[in-house]
């Protein structure tokens, strides 16, 4: 489902991601953990196409993604993305938030878009909200509604950048257990978090990176019982026994 | 001793209100046609071109550095040598060049000011650069930008003034002519000033009202 190959970038002399590369199947979750500063944003932001590589190639469904300004419009439209700020539009209500995508994008009439967002507001719990606006919303609902967003175009990879980085602690079980929906209903995904309970419950396949490279790749039950490479044990070290 | 008389402006009514009309219609057109420049310029500004980027810093900074006057005679009399402008064309053309150089600067601040969240957000679900303007980035940076826009407009309309000096029939030109035929320059000139504060400050509170509106998603 997404592949990528040898993806290098720097800013200058600092390289953030040197030659990395990462397989994702249809139906995985991997759950990409590592120290900040180790790339792994960058990484999933490579996927569609919001970070410029200097090297390497990225395929969504076997779509190259960098090959044109067509490919990564369209890699776009099959991946989603929740950011750790939410990024909802702040001068539409809740509804407009979900329905712009399919409306503006894939031009669906509104009354198609309507009836998907309303459904996805409440697979997320928020029916009631449709007609609110973002900063009336806690972090967790506006949280759950960039979920909601990314959704309605149908994607077939979910990419979630921090997610819950930048909620209260209160309300990450919220965004959590809507993740673990997604999941169960085999939404293929690549979450990078800091959750270390989500990554055990939920992931496949747990990537450790470190200075722009991967490191480890296990089962999270190999890599939180048994991590071989040196910083995954101190890292694991540090976050779990605090 | 000069004894006040003001029924002169009830005699030279209808001359006043001719010229207040031609006002507010050259002020009408140089806001629409300077915003459409402002909004030009702006995306000028910020794009990625080089080109395009050179020829907004060289239109705001020769406008904003020459002054409105020189400008206005300049598109009258010295494009008038090449191109046969009426005052009308002329005033509104300078107008609007003028004030769209300073729209550009007040759009071009308020693109800047959305978050590039916004942005990445509107691209991560497939739409085109123009879409992420269109339908993101403007409607959000013009909420932001109304007070400071509404003070350029306010601006223009006084600034419309100056083209009488190439013998267009607004309120000033009128107000000169009948200055000169009654010698009522106090009356006159106060009741002038009164008509410009009515349009300014009544366009000020129509902004004060739209933002109000605005806010509703805040």
């Amino acid at each position: 489902m997404i592949e990528l190959k040898n993806i290098y970038k720097n800013y200058g002399s600092l390289e953030v991601l040197k030659n990395v590369s990462m397989k994702v199947g249809q139906g995985e979750v991997v759950v990409v953990i590592g120290p900040s500063g180790s790339g792994k944003s960058t990484l999933l932001r490579t996927i569609n196409g919001l970070e410029t590589i200097q090297s390497g190639e990225v395929y969504v469904d076997g779509i190259a993604v960098q090959a044109s300004e067509a490919n990564l419009h369209k890699a776009r439209q099959l991946t989603g993305m929740v950011f750790q700020q939410f990024n909802l539009f702040n001068h539409k209500n809740v509804l407009d938030n979900v329905t712009m995508g399919p409306i503006h994008v894939q031009k669906k009439s509104r009354k198609e878009a309507e009836e998907i967002a309303k459904n996805l507001l409440t697979k997320v719990g928020l029916p009631e909200k449709a007609s609110v606006y973002p900063s009336k919303l806690s972090g967790g609902q506006q949280q759950r509604v960039a979920i909601a967003r990314a959704l309605a175009m149908h994607p077939q990879v979910m990419l979630f950048d921090e997610p819950t980085s930048a909620l209260d602690p209160e309300m990450i079980a919220e965004v959590l257990e809507v993740m673990k929906g997604l999941a169960r209903d085999g939404m293929t995904m690549i979450v990078v978090t800091h959750e270390m309970g989500f990554a055990r419950e939920v992931a496949d396949r747990v990537v450790f990176m470190d200075g722009g490279v991967i490191l480890e790749e296990a089962t999270p039950h190999e890599f939180f019982t048994n991590p071989q490479n040196e910083r995954a044990q101190l890292f694991l070290s540090k976050i779990l026994n605090h | 001793m000069y004894q006040l008389d003001f029924s002169v402006l009830n005699e030279y009514l209808p001359a006043i209100m001719d010229g207040l009309v031609m006002t507010i219609k050259i002020s009408i057109m140089s806001i629409i046609l300077g915003s459409i420049m402002g909004v030009a310029g702006a995306l000028c500004r910020i794009s990625k071109s080089f080109v395009l980027r050179s020829i907004g810093n060289v239109y705001v900074e020769w406008i904003r550095n020459t002054p409105l006057l020189i400008q206005i005679l300049f598109i009258y009399f010295g494009l008038g040598v090449f191109f046969n402008l009426t005052p009308m064309t002329s005033s509104v053309l300078a107008l609007s060049f003028f004030s769209g150089a300073y729209i550009t600067e007040i759009i071009r601040a308020g693109i800047q000011s959305i978050h590039r969240g916004q942005r990445e957000a509107a691209l991560s679900i497939g739409m085109t650069d123009w879409q992420v303007m269109r339908l993101i980035i403007l409607p959000q940076a013009i909420k932001r930008i109304l007070p400071p826009l509404a003070g350029q407009f306010i601006t223009l309309i006084k600034d419309s003034s100056l083209v009488s000096v190439i013998a267009v029939t607004d309120l000033t030109y009128v107000a000169k002519n009948i200055v000169t035929i009654t010698f009522r320059a106090f009356e006159v000139w106060l009741a002038i000033a009164a008509f410009y504060f009515i349009l300014s400050f009544g366009l000020s509170l129509a902004v004060r009202k739209l933002e109000e509106r605005l806010a509703e998603s805040d």
